[in-house]
C-alpha cells in the first residue's frame, strides 16, 4: 500500500516530479557524456600511441634503453622475425635499426632520431606509408632515400627532393655524415613526433653505423589479442632470451597512468554532477513534504507509524531517482553509441589537439565497470537525497501538523 | 451503570511554556461513558481542539492523565500509543482527512490495511461501511471528485473500519452547507444508536449541538457547563 500511495505522490504534481526526473536524466547523460569523450580521447591517444608508434611490445638489448647507443644490438634478427611471425597470436613484427643524430640543411639543422626500417614491414606495423603527405613511401628503392616529417621540412626549409645530411656516430664512436634526398614528407596525428623521427632504409643505416649484417636495435611486435600480450611476452623471451622485454605500458608509463587516472575522473566528475542534482532533489522533495504536512499529520493520526511515513517519503524519492537513472543511463548509452560510430569531428581546434598527439575525430566511448559506477553512484544519490525530507517528515508532530494551515 | 470509556483527570495544556505561555486547557475532568453522544462546544479559542486531541492522544497534556478503556494513553510511548490510536480511535478532522492519491474504497480500507486485515474480508468491510454513509455509488472517486459532505463521510467511514470505540470529531460540519451537515449528522447519530460508538465531536455549530445529548462547554480553557439534554 505504501508504494502504491507514494508512486501516486509523485504523480500528484506532474510537473514538478517531471522537472526532478528531467534533471536527473540530463545530468546521467550528461556524465557519461563527458566521461565517454574524455575516454574517447585518451583512448584514441593511446591507440594512436601503441598501433603508430610504441606497438605492443618492443624488444631491446638491455643496455639500449639506458644509453641509447646503436651499438646495443640484437643478433640474427632475421631469424627471430620468422620465428614470431610463425606464431598465429602475433598480428605483425618488425626490427629496426636506430640511432640519433643531427639533420643539416642548407639553412639550419635539428637534432633527430634516426630509424632504419624496412618499408615493406612497417606497412604493417605502424602504417607509416598512410601518413605519407607528398611524395612517396620509399618507392624509389635508392638506398639514400630519407621519410621527414612535414613540421620538420617546414623547419629545416627544405622540400621534397631536397638534399639533407645526417650526422651521427657509428659503433666505433666515430662521427658519420650521410646525404639523403628526401623521398617523402609525412604528417602523423603526434606533430611533436613528427619534428623528431626520420626514417631511412635499415640495410643503408646499418652499413653506415658499421652494424653486423642482420644486427638490430628494436623488435616490435603488434599482438592480434591483447589479453594475449603476456603469454607472448613469455614467448619473446623464448626467442630473444637475452633482450629486454617491455609492453606497451612499461615502455611509455604515462599511458598506463591516464588509464587509472581515468578510474578516478569517473567518480569525481559522477560525483560532482550528482551531488548537484543531490541538491535539486531534496529542495523539491522537501517543498513536497512541506506543503503536505496538514495530510502527513492525518496520516500518523489515523495510525501510520512514523517507520512508516519515512519509508513512504523515501519512496517517492527514490521513485524520481530510479525512474531517471535508466532513461539518463539509456540515453547516454545511445549518444555513446552512435556517436562513437560517428566521431566528433573537432577539426576546428584539431591543429592544436594534433600538436598533443590526439585525433581531430574523436569517437566516445566507455566500458561498462564505468556505467556500473554510474549506476552505483546514482543509487548512492537517490538514498541520500531520500533521506533528509524523510527525517523532516519525521519530526512533525500528528497534532502540530493538522493545526498548521 | 455503562463503564467509562474516556477519562480525563485534571487536564492542562499550555503552549510556549517557556516564553509566552498560553493555557489552552487548565485542570479539566472529564468522564465520558460508553455510548455517549458528546458535544464540545465553545467560542474560538476556548481549547475545544485541544482538549480533543488530547483525549485522542495526538496531543500530551502539560499536566494530568488521560485514560481510555482502562489504557493511561499519556504514558505510552509514541509508536505504541500509533498503535493504541489504529485500534481503538477513529478520526474525522474539518479538513483534509482523507489521502487524496487513494480512491473512496481505498481511504476506508488503508486503515484495514495497516491492521493487516486479509483482502477479502477488508473488501467486504469497506462496501458495507461506504453503504451505510450512502456512498456505494463512489467508492472508485478520488476525494477530489467529491463533495465536501460527501468527503466527510468518507472520513466517518474510515474512523468506523477499524470497529473504534470512539470516534472524535474535531468541527465534522465547518465547512458543510446545512443539508450535508444535517446528513453527516445524522449517520453519526445513526452509528452511535445502532452500534453503541461513542462519539466525541468539538463544534460551534448550533445544529449539530442540538443533535447532541450531552453538551460541554468551554471556556478559556475551562469547563463551564456539563449539561445532559434531549436531542432534536
Amino acid at each position: 500500500m505504501l508504494f502504491q500511495i507514494a508512486w501516486r505522490n509523485i504523480w500528484r504534481n506532474k510537473s514538478r516530479s517531471l522537472v526532478v526526473i528531467s534533471s536527473i536524466i540530463i545530468g546521467v547523460w550528461a556524465g557519461i557524456f563527458i566521461l565517454s569523450f574524455a575516454w574517447g580521447m585518451y583512448k584514441n591517444n593511446i591507440n594512436e600511441s601503441v598501433y603508430r608508434q610504441l606497438s605492443h611490445i618492443q624488444i631491446h638489448h638491455p643496455t639500449f634503453g639506458e644509453e641509447n647507443d646503436s651499438k646495443f644490438t640484437i643478433t640474427n634478427t632475421d631469424e627471430k622475425l620468422k620465428q614470431f611471425q610463425s606464431n598465429a597470436q602475433i598480428a605483425s613484427v618488425s626490427s629496426r635499426v636506430i640511432s640519433t643524430g643531427m639533420i643539416t640543411s642548407p639553412t639550419t639543422a635539428s637534432g633527430v632520431k634516426i630509424y632504419g626500417i624496412n618499408p615493406a614491414s612497417e606497412v604493417t606495423q605502424i602504417r607509416l606509408n598512410e601518413y605519407v603527405r607528398e611524395g612517396a613511401y620509399f618507392e624509389t628503392g635508392k638506398e639514400n632515400e630519407i621519410l621527414i616529417g612535414e613540421k620538420l621540412a617546414k623547419k629545416l626549409k627544405v622540400k621534397l627532393k631536397s638534399k639533407v645530411v645526417l650526422t651521427f656516430t657509428n659503433t666505433e664512436a666515430e662521427i658519420i655524415s650521410g646525404a639523403f634526398r628526401i623521398g617523402g614528407l609525412y604528417r602523423s596525428k603526434n606533430i611533436s613526433l613528427d619534428e623528431v623521427n626520420v626514417y631511412v632504409q635499415q640495410e643503408h643505416l646499418r652499413e653506415l653505423l658499421e652494424l653486423k649484417p642482420s644486427e638490430s636495435n628494436e623488435i616490435a611486435i603488434l599482438v592480434k589479442d591483447e589479453e594475449q600480450l603476456e603469454a607472448i611476452k613469455n614467448y619473446s623471451r623464448t626467442v630473444v632470451s637475452k633482450g629486454k622485454i617491455e609492453d606497451w605500458k612499461e615502455l611509455s608509463p604515462e599511458l598506463g597512468m591516464i588509464i587509472e587516472s581515468f578510474n578516478l575522473y569517473t567518480y569525481i566528475i559522477s560525483g560532482i554532477i550528482l551531488l548537484a542534482l543531490t541538491f535539486g532533489i531534496i529542495n523539491t522533495m522537501l517543498m513536497s513534504v512541506l506543503e503536505r504536512i496538514r495530510e502527513l499529520g492525518m496520516l500518523m493520526a489515523i495510525g501510520l507509524n512514523k517507520s512508516k511515513i519515512f519509508i513512504m517519503i523515501m519512496l517517492e524519492t527514490f521513485y524520481l531517482t530510479v525512474i531517471g537513472c535508466p532513461i539518463g543511463l539509456l540515453v547516454g548509452w545511445l549518444t555513446v553509441t552512435v556517436l562513437g560510430k560517428t566521431g566528433i569531428n573537432l577539426s576546428m581546434f584539431s591543429e592544436g589537439l594534433a600538436s598533443y598527439g590526439f585525433s581531430s575525430i574523436i569517437y566516445p566511448a566507455l566500458d561498462q565497470e564505468k556505467y556500473v559506477i554510474i549506476v552505483t553512484m546514482c543509487l548512492i544519490t537517490a538514498i541520500l537525497s531520500a533521506i533528509y525530507p524523510a527525517y523532516k517528515a519525521l519530526q512533525l508532530n500528528p497534532s502540530e501538523a493538522i493545526r498548521k494551515i | 451503570m455503562a463503564k467509562t470509556i474516556i477519562d480525563a483527570h485534571n487536564v492542562s495544556k499550555t503552549f510556549n511554556p517557556k516564553t509566552i505561555p498560553v493555557h489552552a486547557v487548565q485542570n479539566v475532568h472529564v468522564h465520558i461513558e460508553e455510548g455517549e453522544f458528546v458535544a464540545l462546544v465553545g467560542p474560538s479559542g476556548s481549547g475545544k481542539s485541544t482538549l480533543l486531541n488530547m483525549m485522542g492522544g495526538l496531543d500530551e497534556p502539560t499536566i494530568g492523565s488521560v485514560i481510555i478503556d482502562g489504557v493511561e494513553i499519556t504514558k505510552l510511548s509514541e509508536n505504541k500509543l500509533i498503535d493504541f490510536r489504529l485500534h481503538n480511535i477513529g478520526f474525522v478532522f474539518q479538513s483534509f482527512n482523507l489521502i487524496p492519491v487513494l480512491t473512496a474504497k481505498e481511504n476506508v480500507g488503508f486503515v484495514l490495511q495497516l491492521q493487516h486485515m486479509p483482502k477479502n474480508d477488508r473488501e467486504k468491510r469497506v462496501l458495507t461501511l461506504l453503504e451505510e454513509v450512502g456512498l456505494e455509488d463512489k467508492i472508485n472517486s478520488r476525494p477530489g471528485e467529491l463533495s465536501g459532505g460527501q468527503q466527510q463521510r468518507v472520513a466517518v467511514a474510515r474512523a468506523l473500519a477499524s470497529k473504534p470505540k470512539i470516534i472524535l470529531a474535531d468541527e465534522p460540519t465547518a465547512n458543510l452547507d446545512s443539508k450535508s451537515a444535517a446528513n453527516l449528522l445524522d449517520i453519526m447519530a445513526k452509528l452511535n444508536k445502532e452500534e453503541k460508538i461513542t462519539f466525541l465531536f468539538s463544534t460551534h455549530d448550533q445544529r449539530v449541538i442540538k443533535k447532541a445529548r450531552r453538551v460541554i462547554t468551554l471556556v478559556d480553557g475551562k469547563i463551564e457547563s456539563d449539561v445532559q439534554q434531549t436531542p432534536t
